[in-house]
């Protein structure tokens, strides 16, 4: 097997056993990017150089018996809204074009503290406002399992890098569902946690109360591994909890889900026509192997969250984007078009510099926060979300973990949606209430549809606040049964795992 | 009918907090004369992917101002976004606060026009985030005429408290006496330095005038506001509201109206000139700031900070005025700022009599300040020491004059021991027995000269006088002439 087919957890110990070095390892990941590149284009920036300077700093460091860190040489793609010193970060937009931050994200210091190497930065939907990476203003990203298809947004180009085996490990942000979603569609474990488990400190801002940054995974052990080095307390982000991070290896050893009790959605039952059947087939083939794996399968209730969750969604995360957007006037940095009057500068530079789906939020967000509006939307979509959260507690009292769709349907194809945004919004309506609630969820893939392209379709878990060890229990517990996330078969070589 | 046009004045004074670093990022306040630029970091210039801390110890000091306004202070407030596009501002939204200010429902008092307290009363003091600066290329520095523009983010991000007064100003004079009465209880708190010439406390005036009937007092007409911008000193914003109420008054007078605008304070030419009208009213899309979690202010720090509250300028005037039996104005002055109300205390404490030592300090202490442009802390003679001089005039040890020249030596930095010899008076001073001496040798030596005040041929106590100088050159100033001629007055009488 190539070495890019390892899971980290197996490139950590080959390369701190000497079995191969973090140099051979970065290597092979390069050799395969390069060779399926072309076709997928799910990166925006490649740091071969940084990478395999830094590949062998961790060789030198093994050389002279120091352990680099948790993630010794594994190579790490982040997506592209993640500052990392020195490296551009467009966001995807033509606004940021040319802007190199500098300075370090906390993520981003973190994963080097514990001795990741960075392969890349992944292409995304522009400022992560979309649902297929077909609004990055750069070019789409093709879906590793389907090129036909969309990868899932808005962190396509970190879910198709690691589907693709660029690297075993990426990071994403989740807004509404960008990490879920895109592993969902790419047939990966994808985690949203809890907000303020991890800090937002160079994380370029969409809607600040709903964003936080997460991991990708083929395993369950992988995606531990990076969560633990990436959750910590950060005293430069506000909202980032000071309170200890768990050991999120330790729920992997679970034997069984005995005990537990998985909760169904009952407003799942009537919207079950606009969901496809196939998602619903594999939601209900993962519950019968949790049925059996010893979970006792309750019902809940969330009526607010599944009527109200994307209307409450579409008011506060494009009033909070308009804001955080408004910072990009060409006076300082990105796009600058020249104009004789400041107003001018800032129409031309605004209006060239953001895409449509942008200028479509940040006008709705402007809307919603006008004075005479507000009240009747962004207040009342406040007040939603406190029901949201005040139903999610409520469900969890009968509960350990609910189970959802990830996303209505597998993969869409390309172009498919990009005219019709409310379509391509209710790719989200299964994963954004878990960001108004502010909860940790997790997308494991729990089967492929038939026919002649398998795509994959992912399931979503569901825990209260800081229960994500809750969640790597289920998923290592699943794992056993659904086997390991394969990579995608493109190219020569890929893994075994549960490939159809 | 006649009428009669009433100002009405509410005052916006920011006033730059004292911390050590900026409200969201840990960048020094300390920005003036560093290279433009230099005093930033991602926070501050609005990177892309920064966020804003708040800085605990300015709530500390919001809650500190809030209390000695008397205004109520929130258990929990929050931090809005006040959203606009300007270049100064890196992120385009402010971070400010909206309808949940940290300190609300205050008063002060201010001497009124009529010589009585006034109450001025204060909507809210809030806190917020300053801007930077634009430096435009204009000759004037002004942005009318200029063909580009620079922008210093050095001062983006210190702390302001906003405080707010209600429209209870009524005159140009009143205005400048609350702008002084809120720089003096800030300084006095330590919560800001109260800069107006640096810019760390400016003030916004909005001023109106309203039509009223002369004798009903009925309000007829109610002008549109405008609000005055750059007023960079007390005298300023005087003459400005002076020069505003006499414009509108004008305009209104001859049956005009009024427009709704902001309006620049020119200094050089005394006039205040249009910036902008507020036609097109911003909308500023408050909305809470979701970088920032609200802010819970514990009855712990409250109780803390009210215990820590310095005797406030106002009670110490009057504890000035009562217990030491201080003039209004000398117990004003003595109040004025805190190291001068610590210094007169001291100076009493050490056994000066407070009225005396209260002159010294106006007199004497300020003058050699001011022509060597020293501080009170940094004033060379110490309280105790004034406190020994006082008493050695009051004892009437020593004249008037001669303590003056020992005051300016001690004020090179000479002790007391050294100072009186070398004003050409001895240490001890002049006893009471010496002193009679004295006045019998100059008795004796001027038979005729007492003849003649004796035989009532002294009628504007000139001769008396002339007796007393000699007496006192005899002394050479040692000592006191009030007392000298009190002696020549009993010894003339004895004799009669």
């Amino acid at each position: 097997m190539e070495l890019f087919a390892l899971s980290a957890a197996e490139m950590v110990r080959g390369i701190k056993a000497k079995d191969f070095s973090a140099s051979e390892v970065f290597a092979s990941c390069l050799s395969r990017i390069e060779a399926l590149e072309p076709e997928l284009s799910a990166l925006l920036a490649l740091t071969a150089g940084m990478g395999r300077e830094e590949a062998a700093r961790i060789d030198g460091m093994i050389a002279r018996g120091t352990d680099p860190g948790p993630l010794a040489g594994v190579p790490v793609v982040l997506k592209d809204n993640m500052c990392l010193r020195g490296v551009p970060a467009t966001c995807a937009s033509r606004i940021l074009e040319g802007w190199i931050p500098p300075y370090d994200g906390k993520v981003a210091e973190l994963l080097a503290g514990a001795g990741a190497v960075f392969a890349g930065k992944a292409n995304m939907d522009e400022f992560a406002m979309g649902s297929s990476t077909e609004f990055s203003a750069f070019h789409p990203t093709s879906n590793p399992w389907d090129t036909g298809r969309v990868p899932g947004g808005s962190s396509g180009g970190s879910a198709a890098a690691v589907a693709a085996g660029y690297a075993p490990l990426a990071l994403g942000s989740d807004t509404g569902g960008s990490i879920r979603q895109p592993a969902s569609y790419c047939g990966l474990y994808g985690l949203k946690p809890t907000y303020g488990l991890v800090s937002r400190w160079g994380l370029v801002a969409f809607a600040s109360s709903l964003d936080q940054i997460g991991p990708f995974a083929r395993t369950v052990e992988d995606l531990a591994l990076l969560l633990s080095v990436i959750a910590a307390p950060d005293a430069r982000d506000g909202t980032c909890s000071p309170r200890e991070r768990p050991d999120y290896a330790a729920p992997l050893a679970a034997a069984s889900l005995r005990g537990k009790r998985i909760a169904v959605v009952k407003e799942l039952d009537a919207m079950r026509s606009s969901v496809d059947p196939e998602v619903l087939r594999v939601l209900e083939n993962t519950l019968n192997l949790c049925r059996e794996e010893g979970a006792e399968i309750v019902e809940v209730s969330l009526p607010v969250s599944l009527e109200f969750g994307l209307p409450c969604y579409y008011i506060l995360a494009p009033a909070e984007a308009s804001s955080n957007l408004a910072r990009f006037d060409g006076v300082r940095y990105g796009l600058s078009c020249r104009e004789d009057s400041l107003l001018d500068l800032y129409l031309t530079t605004r209006g060239a510099g953001f895409g449509a789906e942008v200028k479509r939020r940040i006008l709705t967000g402007t809307y919603v926060l006008s004075s005479g509006y507000y009240d009747a939307y962004y207040l009342t979509a406040q007040k939603v979300r406190s029901l949201m959260k005040a139903e999610f507690r409520k469900a969890f009292g009968r509960c350990d973990l609910i189970a959802l769709p990830t996303a209505p349907t597998p993969a869409f194809k390309k172009g498919e949606l990009v005219d019709d945004p409310v379509r391509m919004y209710l790719a989200d309506v299964f994963t954004l209430p878990v960001n108004l609630a502010e909860l940790p969820a997790l997308s494991l893939n729990g089967g492929f549809t038939g026919g002649k392209k398998p795509l994959p379709v992912g399931v979503q878990f569901i825990a209260p606040q800081w229960g994500e060890p809750e969640l790597l229990n289920a998923a290592a517990v699943l794992e056993r049964r659904l086997g390991k996330a394969p990579i995608a078969p493109l190219g020569a070589a890929t893994e075994g795992g549960n490939a159809p | 009918m006649t009428f009669r046009y009433i100002p009405v004045i509410g005052l916006e004074i920011h006033v730059q907090l004292s911390t050590a670093t900026k409200i969201f990022c840990p960048c020094s306040t300390d920005y003036i004369g560093a290279e433009p630029n230099t005093n930033v970091c991602p926070v501050c210039l609005g990177l892309p992917g920064s966020l804003p801390v708040l800085n605990k110890r300015a709530v500390e000091l919001g809650v500190r101002a809030g209390l000695a306004l008397s205004c109520t202070i929130r258990n929990h407030t929050v931090f809005h976004r006040k959203n606009y596009f300007y270049p100064d501002l890196p992120k385009a939204y402010q971070i400010s606060q909206y309808d949940l200010p940290l300190a609300e429902g205050g008063e002060i008092y201010i001497p009124g026009d009529d010589g009585r307290p006034r109450r001025i009363r204060i909507t809210r003091l809030h806190l917020e985030e300053d801007a930077g600066k634009l430096v435009h290329s204009a000759a004037d520095g002004r942005l009318e005429g200029a063909a580009f523009s620079f922008v210093d983010y050095n001062r983006g991000g210190v702390p302001l408290a906003e405080i707010v007064s209600e429209p209870d100003i009524t005159s140009p004079r009143e205005a400048r006496e609350y702008v002084a009465r809120i720089r003096q209880t800030v300084r006095y708190l330590g919560v800001s330095d109260g800069d107006m010439e640096r810019g760390s406390l400016r003030v916004d005036a909005n001023v109106s005038v309203k039509k009223t009937d002369e004798t009903s007092g009925e309000v007829l007409y109610w002008g549109e506001r405008t609000e005055i911008k750059n007023m960079n000193s007390l005298r300023a914003v005087e003459r400005a509201l002076e020069y505003e109420i006499i414009r509108q008054t004008g305009v209104l007078a001859e049956g005009g109206s009024l427009e709704r605008e902001t309006r620049h304070w020119n200094d050089g030419e005394g006039i205040t000139t249009s910036m902008r009208s507020k036609e097109a009213a911003n909308d500023y899309r408050y909305f809470p700031d979701p970088d920032i979690p609200p802010i819970v202010v514990t009855e712990e720090l409250l109780e803390s900070t009210r215990n820590a509250l310095p005797e406030l300028p106002w009670a110490k005037e009057r504890r000035f005025a009562g217990e030491y039996g201080l003039p209004e104005a000398d117990a004003a002055f003595m109040a004025e700022s805190l190291p001068v109300a610590l210094y007169f205390e001291e100076c009493v404490k050490n056994g000066a009599a407070p009225l005396r030592a209260a002159n010294w300090i106006r007199t004497e202490v300020f003058r050699v300040m001011n022509e060597k442009g020293l501080s009170m802390d940094s004033f060379p003679v110490k309280p105790s020491v004034l406190a020994e001089l006082v008493a050695l005039v009051e004892g009437g040890k020593l004249s008037t004059t001669v303590a003056r020249e020992v005051f300016a030596h001690l004020a090179e930095g000479r002790s007391l021991k050294d100072a009186l010899p070398a004003a050409g008076a001895s240490p001890g001073g002049l006893s009471a027995e010496d002193v009679e001496k004295m006045v019998d040798r100059v008795l004796l030596a001027n038979g005729d000269v007492v003849e003649e005040i004796r035989s009532g041929r002294d009628p504007k106590g000139k001769k008396i006088k002339f007796l007393t100088g000699l007496v006192m050159k005899e002394a050479r100033g040692q000592a006191d002439a009030a007392a000298v001629s009190g002696i020549l007055e009993r010894r003339l009488g004895e004799g009669r």
